[in-house]
């Protein structure tokens, strides 16, 4: 039971990061991103690049790998985002861009790297013992790394310049213009933030999970979900939201049978739209 | 300071203003009057580079803005209080304050700066923390002016500061006007409240239907026939 709630935590932390990401873009660009799972799959090549085929230590390979995604993100969001801007049809324009930016990057990574799936070493190996449960130290990274970063990127939007000058944008972009502030800029930080923190779940759960050219798209699927259970534009909401669903998915395993895990995000989507479907912490700025 | 000349606006192919000529002296009070859907807010809203022209020149201290990017025109020193207030809901007074010395140069002496403003309107020294969203009208009014001046504008616009505000409170707002023009900031203000901003106005300029069709210093159309038909119901 703590073992499957341990790892319902484990999970909970991925979708944390990636509906995070998520939620700044719906937030400040009020966009949908959908080719955000490419942007996780870029991270996990990213890692396996630095790790096997350059050779790096995780240390360096990890941060190059968000880096990486983060460069990708803010040049998708140059290139094929910013000419959207202020164009009649942005209902539905970056749909339909960013789901071409999705097409496009599965297949550069298929003829890039190939179909094979491609392993990479846990960073650290062995457990520790805790609460009669062996826990794999590969996994409380996964936690511990993804609590620090995003308490960086609160801290950082609280406290620092840019940080509130993404919040203003995302609050009222006419008056954040009127006060000095570049919103486009502004997108394109965000979008590259959001790529990092995409690439840093990736990194992170890689070597428990390999790296493939399509690892992105059911990620996808369950941070949108994540993002609707949170309440779509808050930041809050989508950590809260991802550790919902990872323990409740978990929880799942245990109580049924592990084939109906993936049931369980559905059915939460369900639940929330018909109850509430602001999300639970919804029409909340951050 | 401000030299406007011959400014045509479109909202895509609708055009809202016509050929509008105008300027602002180094330490006036310049009005712009007009009733709704003259073309006031769109005249604003390009000067502020929220919109662009489709021909004419604005001119600020002889530098071209018609071409530049709002938040390249905050900059240089003109700051906008827009229409509504327009706050950031979810942040605190402060947070909104602070947010107005964005550009790198007002960055500078910024805690100064809030203190200054908070002087100028105590009544928000008491609410900083306070979000923004939860405010009144007329202390939303306060934060939004205050906003503008973290700038440290030489040319201050404001876009109907009174709409929507009880005359009591409005009554201040003028008042903070006036004091701000003592301080050595110019002031553009746009009103639909002809008699108020009359009374504080050293020129003003009356716009009808997107032209302007009149304008003399302050007094002047006070005591004008047809303004005093027209907008003071007289």
């Amino acid at each position: 039971m703590i073992e499957q709630l341990f790892n319902g935590l484990v999970s909970g932390a991925v979708y944390a990061l990636m509906a995070s990401g998520l939620s700044l873009i719906w937030g400040t660009l009020k966009m949908l991103n959908f080719a955000h799972g490419e942007f996780y799959m870029l991270g996990g090549f990213g890692v396996y690049l630095g790790l096997l085929l350059a050779g790096f230590s995780p240390l360096l390979a990890v941060p190059l790998a968000m880096l990486g995604a983060g460069v990708v993100g803010i040049v998708a969001g140059r290139l094929v985002i910013h000419p959207l801007l202020d164009q009649p049809g942005w209902d539905v324009s970056p749909v339909i861009a960013t789901l071409g930016l999705s097409i496009l990057f599965q297949n550069l990574a298929l003829h890039l790297w190939g179909e094979r799936f491609k392993n990479i070493p846990y960073y650290i190996e062995g457990g520790v013992d805790l609460l009669g449960i062996r826990m794999a130290w590969q996994r409380v990274l996964i936690v511990a790394v993804t609590v620090v970063m995003i308490a960086v990127v609160v801290i950082a939007l609280r406290r620092t310049w840019w940080g509130r000058a993404l919040r203003a944008t995302a609050q009222d972009r006419d008056a954040a213009m009127l006060a000095g502030i570049n919103v486009y800029a502004v997108y394109l930080w965000t979008m590259g933030l959001a790529a990092a923190l995409a690439a840093l779940a990736a990194a992170m759960l890689a070597p428990i999970y390999s790296v493939n050219p399509w690892m992105g798209t059911a990620l996808l699927l369950k941070a949108f979900i994540v993002c609707v259970l949170g309440g779509l534009g808050s930041l809050g909401g989508a950590i809260l939201g991802g550790i919902l669903l990872g323990t409740t998915e978990s929880l799942t395993v245990i109580l049924w049978s592990s084939e109906w895990k993936d049931v369980v995000a559905f059915v939460l989507l369900i639940l929330v739209l018909w109850v509430r479907p602001a999300g639970l912490l919804g029409t909340r700025e951050w | 300071m401000l030299d406007v000349q011959r400014l045509d606006v479109f909202y895509g192919d609708v055009q809202v203003v016509w050929d509008l000529s105008f300027s602002v002296q180094d330490g006036e009070i310049v009005t712009l009057l007009g009733a709704n859907g003259a073309g006031k807010s769109t005249t604003l809203k390009t000067l502020s580079g929220l919109l662009r022209p489709r021909r004419g020149r604005i001119l600020f201290d002889g530098v071209p803005l018609e071409r530049l990017a709002a938040y390249e025109i905050v900059a240089r020193g003109v700051a906008q209080v827009p229409e509504g207030r327009r706050l950031w809901p979810g942040m605190t007074v402060v947070e909104n304050l602070l947010l107005g010395a964005y550009p790198r140069a007002a960055r500078q002496g910024v805690e100064a700066a809030l203190e200054r403003v908070l002087t100028l309107f105590p009544a928000l020294a008491e609410r900083r923390r306070q979000l923004a969203g939860t405010l009144s009208g007329g202390e939303q009014q306060m934060v939004a002016i205050g906003r503008a001046l973290m700038a440290r504008p030489r040319l201050l616009m404001l876009d109907e500061p009174s709409l929507g505000l009880a005359p009591k409170i409005v009554e201040r707002i003028f008042g903070v006007v006036q004091d701000i023009r003592r301080q050595g900031v110019t002031v553009l203000l746009v009103e639909q409240n002809a008699h108020l901003a009359l009374s504080v106005a050293d020129r003003a300029y009356l716009l009808e239907t997107g032209r302007l069709v009149l304008s003399g210093a302050g007094r002047d159309l006070l005591a004008d026939a047809e303004v005093r038909r027209a907008y003071l119901g007289i």
